[in-house]
């Protein structure tokens, strides 16, 4: 899944390490940003979806490990229960609540550590080059060789089910990418000509990385980044849906499109609402990623 | 894209770096090996559950540890595995008893099916909708293709899968809800009987490539279009149908980088897709091995896949290189 | 007249066509629940489901069941030994007179040196056709086994132990394949496995796709001639996900489906499939953990309080009727159930008198971990299960459970685990099911001489009236003395009891209309010669 978007940004790079970098461009980043209404649009709906996990506690009717078996299975529109209830008659609003504050946070958490870690580590990389480079590249290389889903099923086989397992497979497998992605971004800056000049005027390394290196990187990397979110929760989401993720009752948006799944031929439309769950903040954080890619797109 | 006489003068470099990337692919082999090595090893659980059930009395187990090698240290089973994969010899599955060779190569026959049927469907459509779009840059078919890009990529093709067999298998029943072939069978011909089988999987499996080379043509494109001797040339009255050909011949180089590691994605990613129908390729083989911690075929499989696409991520990297030296790495 | 002779010839030709019809090569497609195909060579893994489809249609035993009955549990009846006592004067031996004229599929003669060839594959650790898996299976099976010897060419003696009246009831798993079969693979197992093996049963392996299917062929020349097989062939498949097998019955891949998800139920049964279900003691239960140094299980009555604190039918609802509630080891209408002290039901108020009499309440509740899994071979849909479980202790009784998912294989490793072995991670239960019930399966999962990590008494369960009742009923000769201490020894599984009793499954299997003839025997095992297709 991963694999492709590492060759856009090439394409990326290269229009953003010809402008200067400095207030003029964020100002312009942050101007196109503001005409690209689709783009708005998404982000609002983003927002809102995180305001409505964040607020679970206050907007959820009801206890989301709390079934009630006479009720098990009710329709979407049923009686105190606006998107019905799951086999076990727990409330499908409160568990999807609930369930986004966890799949949210397989989404987020494995791409943040990588960011981190995987942009620190890109850098150090692409900066200081020669053997410090090859050793890390070729390590990176190693991981690389690992089909995205095919290491996260393997790291998450090996370690068993579990929210803390998922998190630190799914990181693994995000880390590879996010060095490279680093790694070239850095290469190319390096080269550029002030980047140069202020080497030749004697300013220190960590000065330089600091003042022009990063601005110019932190960029790209990061709509790259943003581009992982949406693989890590549906990553995460198949983890469970193998039996490999979140362990119940808790209720995270993919294992519960997992559990709910024997209910198709009973009631299909409530089957449908985590996997709408899943696409619905899939898209909008695809959509914002790629508006933050075009508006850092200069040349466009 | 095209190599300028600046570039050309860039080529001892960078045929040292080529040579250098070929050169490391055997330490990378060697790691990956021993990175697989380490995953099957960590899992909890006793390999000897693959061959013993738990209750087997325990002079037993020590008889069938001792046969299987699974009672030296690991280091050990590590260099003995090694130095049978050297001799192309893979092992037998603890589980059935079979060379894990043979119960590898037909799964992934069956899996290359599916990944090629995939592949080809997710890349005709991810090109025309990258092309369409670009050409039509900001209208409503734009739109309308880009969304129909992102959906492919934010949908949980699995799920989708399941909803299809639903729809197509037991509703309508026009076509099957498992399997690679009837009979039970995967004996393959080229025949709607045996076709109908790939249809449902491939359809699930080509989602995320679709919407991937949707996107990835359309920027290409899109970069091709705006370059200052295209606008040049059309000025100059180029007829559209040639105007083609150039993008294409532009747009290749990258896009083609771009499908070879989805291909690569396909072959290694078809795990969940395997698993919702029952499809017997690698994914398949692997999810079971897993489950019963059927060591040798792990490592085989999972050897095998990685280093297919070590192969093809080198090969990517190649193609991307010689045609454009700038993007250059230490 | 020309009309009339032509009305007969077409009469004639319609009646030839629906006869061809019927013997036209049909083919009983069945979707099992195994993730993959059980081994081939005679002695299947893959538990019981491995035994019910790889086993006794294509390899036969000693003694076999009859399985012809659905009123009344199944019972042993003579297989390829057409009799069988205990020798004179020396209990533990055991006299076995094999049948004549009985051939293996590939034609070979069944005899003693069939029998004892056989024997050694599983007992004999240095003989050249020991197989390890069969060996480590078969030898769970009939722990009891000391030694075996030919008498002459349709006689064999069996040595036991020590003497056990329900010997033959381990002796009906133990199969034989053809000597044969293993010569012809060059004394490679893995290589028999898709030969195919030879065996002696009603239907013989045509052939094995590995990982996808296995086709078996009637075979014509079953020594039971009253007992041949009505279809042509049986395919079988390997489909672990019971949606996908669901969805395979009503798209047509499959005639016959194992285990179909209980919320599927009520669509197959709307949409004109037949839900089979049949009632039989196959216990789906919570083992205690009595043994841990800290387990809150070594007090009876917190043992017997949570039995009273469980909401079985509403379980059995959420299942949609493919389960039956359990309140002891056999069903309650057993002969053998006897009269225990206590008759669990749902009764919280009793529940919590008890968990406060042991000292638990709102001050100290109690508190556990549960080891449970996923899937596996008699799991049935554990998630939901043990989640209404878990909400239903702590609704009703103020008991707070958690669960450590486990692995299916992890957790039928477990169940032979030391009580504190770090390998339970902490957990104080197991959720293990248990799938047969006759005297020799007692035994094996609670007699004290069968602590784990040696026997299947994971509980450590140790009950002195239960001991007695059990040795009374090894050295009994008369059938009724060997039941009555088998119902005294099934009353102190109910009052001291060494598990949480939860539900029977009732192992619902889902069939197309073109199915008949299937009887629902009161056992794990089926009959596939009974089967017919329309």
């Amino acid at each position: 899944m991963i694999e492709t978007s590492t060759a856009e940004v090439p394409l990326m790079i290269e229009g953003k390490a010809t402008a200067s970098q400095g207030q003029g461009y964020w100002q312009g980043v942050a101007r196109r940003l503001s005409r690209d209404k689709t783009t708005i649009a998404f982000g609002v709906v983003l927002l809102l979806t995180f305001a409505a996990i964040l607020f679970a506690p206050l907007l959820a009717p009801y206890d989301p490990y709390q079934n009630d078996m006479l009720h098990r299975l009710a329709p979407i529109g049923f009686e105190h229960h606006p998107l019905g209830t799951d086999e076990l008659g727990r409330d499908l609003l409160t568990r999807l609540l609930y369930g986004g504050r966890l799949s949210w946070f397989l989404g987020i958490t494995p791409v943040l550590i990588a960011f981190m870690l995987g942009g620190l580590l890109g850098v150090i990389a692409g900066f200081a080059g020669g053997s410090v480079n090859m050793m890390i590249m070729r390590v990176t290389d190693v991981f690389f060789a690992f089909p995205s889903v095919l290491l996260a099923v393997a790291i998450s086989g090996a370690l068993g089910a579990g929210i803390f397992n998922a998190i630190l497979s799914l990181t693994l497998v995000f880390i590879a990418p996010m060095i490279r992605v680093a790694e070239t971004a850095t290469t190319s800056v390096r080269e550029l000509d002030y980047v140069e000049a202020a080497r030749a005027s004697g300013a220190g390394s960590f000065t330089i990385v600091r003042v022009h290196v990063l601005p110019n990187v932190l960029g790209p990397i990061f709509a790259y980044a943003t581009s992982l979110i949406s693989v890590s929760m549906i990553l995460a989401a198949g983890l469970s849906f193998l039996g490999l993720g979140t362990k119940p009752p808790d209720p995270e948006w993919g294992l519960v499109l997992n559990t709910l799944r024997s209910a198709i031929y009973t009631q299909p439309l409530i089957t449908m609402l985590p996997g709408v769950c899943i696409f619905v903040t899939s898209i909008c954080f695809n959509m914002v990623s790629d508006g933050l890619r075009a508006a850092m797109d200069v040349r466009s | 894209m095209l190599l300028d006489h600046a570039d050309i003068e860039k080529t001892p470099s960078v045929i040292i770096y080529l040579l250098r990337r070929v050169f490391y692919v055997v330490p990378i082999a060697l790691a990956v090996s021993l990175v697989c090595f380490m995953l099957v090893h960590i899992a909890p659980g006793d390999p000897i559950n693959a061959i013993l059930p738990p209750d087997a009395p325990q002079e037993l187990v020590i008889q069938v540890k001792h046969e299987y090698g699974l009672d030296k240290p690991l280091p050990v089973q590590f260099g003995m595995w090694l130095l049978h994969v050297l001799h192309g010899d893979l092992g037998r599955s603890l589980a059935t008893g079979q060379p894990v060779w043979e119960e590898l190569s037909v799964a992934v026959v069956n899996t290359f099916r599916l990944a090629v049927v995939a592949a080809l469907l997710g890349f005709t459509l991810g090109s025309v909708f990258g092309g369409v779009a670009a050409a039509w840059r900001g209208t409503w078919i734009d739109r309308c293709l880009v969304g129909v890009a992102v959906t492919g990529v934010s949908v949980p093709h699995y799920w989708l899968g399941m909803v299809l067999v639903v729809i197509f298998g037991v509703e309508l029943n026009v076509l099957p809800a498992m399997g690679a072939g009837p009979g039970g069978s995967s004996d393959w011909s080229w025949d709607w009987e045996h076709f109908q089988y790939l249809v449902l999987p491939s359809v699930t499996l080509a989602m995320i490539p679709m919407g991937i080379i949707t996107r990835t043509v359309r920027g290409i494109v899109i970069e091709i279009l705006g370059q200052d001797f295209i606008t040049t040339l059309r000025g100059k009255g180029m007829l559209p149908r040639s105007l083609f050909i150039h993008v294409l011949k532009n747009a290749a180089p990258n896009a083609s980088a771009v499908m070879g590691l989805q291909l690569g994605y396909l072959m290694g990613g078809s795990i969940l897709v395997e698993t919702v129908f029952s499809w017997p390729g690698t994914g398949f083989l692997l999810n079971n091995a897993i489950f019963q911690r059927d060591i040798p075929v792990l490592q085989g499989t999972i050897l095998l896949l990685a280093l297919f696409f070590v192969v093809l991520n080198l090969m990517v990297d190649l193609l991307q290189t010689a045609l454009d030296p700038r993007i250059k790495r230490a | 007249m020309n009309i009339r002779r032509f009305g007969l010839a077409l009469a004639l030709a319609g009646s030839l066509l629906s006869l061809s019809a019927a013997q036209a090569g049909e083919t009983l497609r069945i979707a099992m629940t195994a993730a993959d195909i059980p081994t081939t060579t005679g002695m299947p893994n893959n538990g019981w489901e491995g035994m019910r489809f790889l086993g006794y249609p294509i390899f036969e035993g000693l003694i076999l069941w009859d399985l012809t009955h659905a009123d009344r549990l199944a019972t042993l009846r003579p297989g390829l030994a057409q009799s069988w006592e205990q020798a004179p004067g020396d209990p533990k031996t055991w006299i076995f007179h094999l049948r004549h004229g009985v051939k293996f599929h590939d034609g070979t003669d069944f005899n003693a040196d069939a029998v004892i060839w056989n024997l050694d594959r599983y007992f004999k650790n240095d003989s050249p056709q020991f197989e390890a898996g069969g060996s480590g299976i078969t030898r769970s099976r009939v722990p009891l086994l000391a030694s075996y010897k030919k008498i002459d060419d349709s006689t064999v003696a069996l040595t036991t132990t020590r003497p056990a009246s329900y010997f033959p009831s381990m002796v009906v798993y133990v199969l034989f394949t053809s000597p044969a079969s293993f010569e012809k693979a060059a004394h490679d197992w893995g290589r028999v496995a898709t030969l195919p093996a030879a065996g002696t049963g009603p239907f013989r392996i045509a052939q094995v796709v590995p990982h996808q299917s296995v086709r078996l062929t009637r075979w014509d020349g079953y020594w039971d001639a009253g007992r041949k097989a009505k279809v042509d062939s049986v395919l079988l498949l390997p489909v672990p996900e019971a949606n996908t097998r669901l969805a395979a019955l009503r798209s047509g891949q499959a005639d016959w489906i194992e285990v179909p998800p209980p919320d599927g139920i009520p669509s197959l049964k709307a949409a004109g499939f037949t839900i089979s279900t049949n009632s039989y003691p196959h216990v789906w239960p919570w083992f205690y953990n009595m043994g841990a140094a800290n387990s809150p299980f070594k007090d009876v009555r917190v043992r017997q309080a949570l039995n009273y604190c469980i909401d079985r039918a509403a379980l059995v609802s959420m299942l949609n009727g493919t389960a039956e509630p359990a309140i002891g080891w056999l069903k309650p209408n057993d002969p053998a159930f006897g009269k225990p002290l206590n008759r669990y039901g749902f009764d919280p108020a009793k529940g919590k008198a008890l968990l406060a009499a042991a000292g638990y309440g709102a001050q100290k509740p109690l508190s556990f971990k549960v080891m449970i899994s996923p899937a596996g071979s008699g799991q049935m849909v554990p998630l939901p299960m043990n989640e209404l479980l878990q909400q239903n202790l702590k609704q009703a009784c103020g008991v707070d459970v958690t669960f450590d998912v486990a692995e299916w294989n992890v957790l039928m490793n477990a169940g032979r685990l030391l009580p504190d072995s770090p390998g339970l991670h902490g957990a104080m239960a197991l959720n293990v099911s248990s799938p047969t019930t006759d005297i020799g399966t007692m035994a094996r999962f609670f007699a004290a001489a069968n602590f784990s990590p040696t026997g299947n008494n994971f509980e450590h369960w140790n009950d002195a009236q239960f001991e007695a009742a059990l040795d009374t009923a090894a050295n009994a000769t008369d059938p009724a003395a060997m039941q009555a201490a088998y119902r005294a020894a099934h009353e102190r599984l109910v009052d001291d009891p060494p598990w949480l009793y939860i539900v029977h499954d009732l192992n619902p299997r889902a069939l197309s209309k073109k199915v008949h003839g299937l009887v629902a025997a009161q056992s794990w095992f089926i009959d596939l010669t009974l089967i017919s297709l329309q």
